[in-house]
């Protein structure tokens, strides 16, 4: 399989994050998103016309979609798919346009509506915060249950990437809790901007 | 006016990308640049022209009169480099603390994990720094570290050798051991534009000796570096960097850092600073 | 100000660093595995870095930039660019005082003989936070004070109010031992609701 990717893209590492986590080999292509607008290039239009990036492509299937992308990768792993895993795919699609459209403005200065960017991002925390307390209530760590499966994964980059587009995550700590539970799973990657848990390395 | 701080070189476009014109910042005013025909232009508020160079890719302007041409960097000419365009990410922190945090080589184990560095291997050994009065640069040589994976194009952990040279208060050019050619230097840059005193936008330019990496992989692995030190450098409090001793504690490892410091104090560079009295 | 609600001890388990703070007093407050509450400066002595984006270690808090170790009392014993250094005792963070009771962490920011305050037994719920200040907050319930606000209410709550920008504060919300805490979390975001439309 190869993976069209952009290294700071948050949609294109829940790509890799997800084939980490399950052992996946992926081939990556790197497409000079920023500043080169490789994605708008003829070639890459050819394989979607969208221009968008990730894409993925196994043999003949070309997946331009991180959602559909994770649900590929998961087509024979039940252990990480749920029947809740719809409503949070399309919640954390929706992040692009609050959380990764504030982070784009303020990395790479793209146009945006900042305060209202930041202002669906606060609401968005808000909503997960709040799913992921009464989680707790249950004794449950993941936004499906006690299991992570594609929905969070989806939703962890642009989540955790919050601080990059002028959003904290000071106020909310069962998102903490849950992001700490993701960045501790056996295989875990990181991207700039989440630190790797650094806690159990080398004791002196 | 501050002649100590106007009359500098600034970064503000890659050339490539000057499409529209368009507007930005520079300490904390507004400019205008854009192109005609060939040549690329920059204008202050007031639609006077500033006076412009171009050079490593990028389009150079100064609000004041800059008493000398910008720097050069002649081993950058050498054939068989590949010039890397790496465009810019914006920062909220001083431009002088952007340019502190490339001088330092301590961080690498712990911000750029198992790349530039990885416990246990986190012993900085005493390398030569000093200001060189003729030039008025600041430079540091024979600084070595032990790198995973030092460049795009390393196969696997080596100790590196490094030379930072600081050519103007915001820029800092870096020759490192290159790895496919033992005794050429690779040169990577940070030149970074002061949109004001806490906002910066910085141009990463690099010129590398590699064959086999695209042109798409190397500017991702800069992006990828520079991207883990954006989320050190947003959260350094204060914001501007402090130029007297007493409000942050150095170590041996630090003496680039100190000299930078002391330099920029020496030429009464206080755009971005905290000095004690503020 | 005495004693002031930081978190909630179930939210900052062993081996946990997070960022707080009281009113402008920015904090790193952290859990080491023995089980101990600290709450020091959040700005790590070398070069600035705010220490609640670092890591516990052992029973030290690292900070994140540099790696440099602290131990629970504040200062420097460990530098990884300089391994055979012993670092001069002069190299601390500041610290406060700061207890965990009644699965609240508090800290004051000055020494105090003032007792914590009393929760009546009442356990956690959550913490949220809410875009008003603390006296405002305080002013709406018509409490004295901020520190711990007892509301009428079916479930008994009990909030912990602190004090974080001009327009922002955080509630540590507790309630009757057997109160259902699904239903308090939802009694607190409409709470919140009510608290946050801006009067005309
Ligand atoms: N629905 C897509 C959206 C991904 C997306 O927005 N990608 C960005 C990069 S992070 C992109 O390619 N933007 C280019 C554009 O929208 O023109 C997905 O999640 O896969
Ligand atoms: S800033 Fe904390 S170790 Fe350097």
């Amino acid at each position: 399989m190869i993976l069209y990717d952009y290294v700071l893209s948050a949609s294109c590492y829940k790509v890799r994050l997800m084939a980490a986590l399950l052992g996946t080999p992926l081939t990556l292509r790197a497409v000079n998103f920023h500043p080169g607008r490789e994605h708008k290039s003829p070639e890459m239009l050819a394989l979607n016309p969208k221009g968008t990036l990730p894409i993925l492509t196994d043999g003949d299937t070309v997946l331009t979609d991180s959602a559909d992308i994770l649900r590929h990768l998961t087509a024979d792993h039940p252990e990480w798919r749920s029947t809740d895993d719809d409503r949070w795919l399309a919640f954390a699609s929706a992040l692009n346009a609050s959380l990764g459209l504030a982070r784009l403005h303020d990395v790479i200065g793209y146009d945006a509506d900042i305060d209202k960017a930041r202002a669906a991002g606060v609401a968005a925390l808000r909503t997960l915060e709040a799913h992921l307390t009464e989680q707790r209530f249950d004794g449950l760590i993941f936004l499906t249950g006690s299991k992570p499966t594609i929905a969070d994964i989806a939703c962890f980059p642009n989540i955790a990437l919050a601080p990059d587009g002028g959003v904290s995550l000071d106020p909310y700590p069962s998102v903490r809790l849950w992001m700490r539970a993701i960045r501790s799973l056996p295989g875990f990657i990181e991207m700039p901007g989440i630190h790797r848990l650094h806690e159990l390395a080398h004791p002196v | 006016m501050n002649a100590a701080i106007d009359n500098h070189w600034y970064p503000v476009a890659m050339i490539s990308g000057i499409d529209a014109p368009r507007e930005t910042l520079l300490l904390g005013k507004k400019i205008s640049l854009g192109r005609d025909g060939g040549a690329c232009w920059v204008k202050d508020a007031t639609g006077t022209e500033l006076p412009t160079v171009e050079r490593f890719g990028h389009l150079w302007t100064s609000p004041g009169q800059p008493n000398r041409d910008l720097f050069t960097i002649p081993e950058a000419d050498s054939p068989g480099r590949r010039l890397v365009d790496v465009g810019s990410v914006k920062v909220k922190c001083s431009p002088l603390r952007a340019v502190e945090n490339f001088l330092d080589i301590a961080h690498f184990p712990f911000v750029h994990t198992d790349i530039l560095g990885a416990e246990p291997h986190t012993e900085v050994d005493r390398y030569d720094v000093k200001i060189r009065e003729e030039v008025d640069e600041v430079w540091a040589t024979k600084v070595k570290f032990y790198q995973p994976q030092a460049a795009k194009s390393a196969a696997g952990g080596i100790t590196t050798e490094y030379m930072y040279r600081v050519p103007a208060p915001t820029c800092s050019v870096l020759y490192k051991t290159c790895p496919p050619r033992p005794g050429e230097w690779d040169i990577i840059t940070l030149f970074v534009q002061p949109l004001t005193d806490e906002w910066c936008e910085v141009w990463p330019w690099m010129a590398l000796y590699d064959d086999d990496s695209t042109m798409s992989e190397m500017v991702s692995f800069q992006q990828l570096i520079f991207m883990q030190d954006r989320s050190i450098l947003e959260n350094q409090l204060p914001r501007k960097l402090p130029l007297d001793p007493g409000m942050e504690v150095p170590t041996q490892a630090d003496m680039t850092s100190v000299a930078y410091r002391r330099w920029l104090k020496k030429i009464g560079y206080t755009y971005g600073a905290q000095l004690v009295a503020a | 100000m005495d004693w002031i609600a930081v978190g909630l001890k179930e939210d900052v388990p062993p081996g946990f660093v997070i960022p707080s703070r009281i009113a402008d007093t920015e904090l790193a407050v952290w859990c080491s595995p023995s089980g101990t509450y600290h709450a020091w400066s959040d700005r790590c002595p070398h070069r600035g870095m705010r220490l609640s984006h670092g890591f516990v270690r052992g029973e030290t808090l690292a900070c994140i930039y540099h790696g440099w170790q602290y131990n629970e009392a504040g200062s420097c014993h460990y530098i990884p660019a300089h391994p055979k250094l012993t670092p001069p005792d002069t190299i601390c963070v500041p610290t406060y005082r700061c207890i965990e009771a009644g699965g609240v962490i508090w800290v004051s920011l000055t020494e105090t003989d003032t007792p914590l305050p009393a929760l009546g037994g009442r356990r956690t719920v959550r913490s949220l936070p809410v875009s008003m200040s603390a006296p405002d907050l305080a002013a709406h319930f018509g409490a004295a004070g901020f520190t711990t606000i007892a509301v009428v209410s079916d479930h008994d709550v009990l909030l912990a109010v602190q004090p974080c920008t001009d327009g922002e504060c955080m509630i540590h919300a507790l309630a009757a031992p057997d109160a259902d805490r699904s239903a308090v979390s939802h009694w607190l975001e409409d709470l919140r609701a009510t608290l946050e439309r801006v009067p005309a």
